[in-house]
């Protein structure tokens, strides 16, 4: 079942571009990655599916229903934690918690014992006022107000910022419970390591577009290598003249490049020269992105 | 009903604080009506120096100032002032804090449609206002009776009374549709004050120089309280004028806040 769809979602702002023709499918109990850098249209896209901000055109189902239609239906099983998190200042965060809790139809006794289970992991002070707690205590209040009614899609944006080292991992931990449990996850992030980390799938989004869909495996496994030649004799760029190299460079006697394609064709380009060594290595997602964002 | 309860229970301490004022303000001066009455041809004698202009503005009537609903129309001219200021702070500050606060993501990412969100909101506010003034009107009434002399009707009394809840209503309404006009309202107060002043400003100088017409566009002179007293009701057709604005700024602030994109916090 698919429990994001949209089909070429659109949102302008005036006449400024926010996202175009969006097509995206996220499957139920997948961890989705959604990568691109600042103003490529992430939190657009999220903030359109969440009814915050209503589409220019195309049209979004979550659960399979109209996200313009049925928006508060559908939000009875979204947990939502926003790259920067504000609240109530004047209010406790055991208060904003259970306020939190009331928009939900769920027992307010399981609701509660969340919201126990999951500051005590995290290790949050329940009894501290929002003004009182530093930026990395917001988000904590942020992860549990947005996992305490067991949603079953949690969508992420950017969501480590603040959060230290140890913090980082436990949150994750839980997104793997929560996971494991059945949640489907949208996780929006430029930290690729974090997608590499924790998605099944991503989505490259650039200018407002998805450029590029895939399994991170086949993403990291199937596609692009990074090449790395020592040669006794300084090689030319003629050599490396075939389809499917780029990012080539050229010093001394050494030679990087990442290439997309049949393994053979490249093989026999480099037999010809004279090798004092080769490496080839699976390049991180860090490289892909740069690779697909650079073009 | 959990968005109207955090509202009433956000806002409860500065309400209460708006009717300490507000009764302050007119317990005081009706303590000193008495000291007013002791020598009527005296004060009538010094009032008279005044122009009958500047009477006018200040809403002060020589021909029954001498009287307590004379009395009190004089000094409701203040209190509807600083009641208007209440109202107009309530109706935007309810709605524009989500916004200036940026709680806007976590309030409407929940399951809740925004005609929900803006009706509890605007009801909370309502029942604020509500409460102001039964508070207010009740110690008022106590007040006036214990200093009036002559005969007292609580009808009248509370026609006047009322007066401030229903040019409250006209600055609630209006300061919604600012809430959800103006984009990003860091200080409400430098939102609702100068609006409340330049109606009130508008009011004293329609009365300043005469002119009748400044009844229609400013509610400081929807209801005139020499009429209230000698019919004992409203004139009707500004009941309905203020019904029409208020009707009109209710819906537009419903129809622009569901249509409204909530750009994200930074």
């Amino acid at each position: 079942m698919n429990i994001i769809e949209t089909k070429k979602l659109t949102k302008y702002y005036g006449k400024a571009r926010g996202i175009i023709d969006v097509d995206m499918t996220v499957e139920e109990g997948e961890i989705y990655g959604f990568i691109g850098p600042n103003g490529a249209g992430k939190s657009t896209t999220i903030r359109t599916l969440l009814g915050l901000m209503k589409p220019t055109g195309g049209s979004a189902t979550i659960f399979g229903k109209d996200i313009t239609k049925y928006g508060p239906q559908i939000k009875q099983e979204i947990g939502y934690l926003p790259s920067e998190v504000f609240y109530y200042d004047g209010m406790k965060a055991i208060d904003l918690l259970k306020y939190s809790a009331s928009f939900y139809q769920k027992d307010k006794k399981f609701t509660e014992k969340r919201i126990q289970e999951l500051s005590g992991i995290l290790d949050l002070d329940l009894s501290k006022k929002i003004d009182d707690l530093s930026y990395g205590n917001k988000k904590k209040v942020g992860i549990v107000q947005g996992l305490l009614h067991q949603p079953k899609l949690i969508i992420l944006d950017e969501p480590t910022g603040g959060l230290d080292p140890l913090i980082q991992q436990k949150f994750f931990n839980l997104l793997k419970e929560e996971n494991e449990k059945g949640a489907t996850i949208l996780f929006s992030s430029h930290i690729l390591s974090e997608v590499q980390k924790m998605c099944d799938k991503v989505a490259i989004i650039k200018e407002g577009k998805i450029i590029k869909t895939e399994k991170i495996s086949d993403l990291l496994e199937n596609q692009t290598k990074r090449f790395r030649i020592e040669t006794a004799m300084k090689a030319d760029k003629k050599d490396f003249a075939i389809k499917g190299v780029d990012d080539l460079s050229i010093t001394d006697n050494s030679v990087t490049f990442l290439f997309r394609g049949h393994l053979n064709d490249i093989m026999r380009e480099i037999a010809k020269l004279d090798l004092a060594n080769i490496s080839i290595e699976e390049p991180d997602l860090e490289e892909i992105f740069l690779h697909y964002y650079q073009k | 009903m959990n968005i109207f309860w955090r509202e009433i229970k956000a806002y409860r301490k500065s309400t209460i604080i708006w009717v300490l004022v507000l009764s302050a303000i007119t317990i005081v001066f009706l303590l000193l009506y008495p000291g007013f009455t002791k020598d009527v041809e005296a004060t009538r004698k010094m009032l008279s120096g005044i122009p009958a202009a500047y009477r006018n503005a200040l809403g002060l009537s020589l021909d029954n100032f001498f009287t307590i609903f004379g009395f009190l129309g004089y000094l409701f001219t203040f209190v509807l002032l600083a009641g208007a200021a209440q109202a107009m702070s309530l109706g935007t500050g309810i709605i524009s804090k989500e916004d200036s606060g940026k709680t806007s993501d976590f309030l409407l990412s929940k399951p809740v449609t925004r005609t929900k969100v803006l009706t509890s909101k605007l009801s909370a506010a309502l029942v604020l206002l509500a409460a102001t003034n039964i508070f207010f009107s009740l110690a008022s009434y106590g007040v006036a009776r214990v200093v009036s002399t002559a005969n007292f009707s609580a009808k009248t009394f509370f026609l006047i009374s009322a007066t401030l809840f229903l040019v409250q209503l006209f600055f609630w309404a209006l300061g919604a549709l600012f809430a959800v006009i103006i984009p990003k309202i860091k200080s409400v107060i430098s939102v609702t004050l100068p609006t409340v002043f330049a109606f009130f400003i508008v009011s004293t100088i329609g009365a300043f120089i005469g002119n009748d017409n400044v009844r229609l566009v400013t509610p400081f002179k929807f209801y005139d309280y020499q009429y209230i007293i000698a019919h004992n009701t409203y004139e009707w057709k500004y009941v309905i004028i203020e019904a029409v604005c208020i009707a009109v700024a209710i819906v537009a602030s419903f129809i622009i806040y569901l249509k409204k994109d909530v750009r994200a916090a930074s």
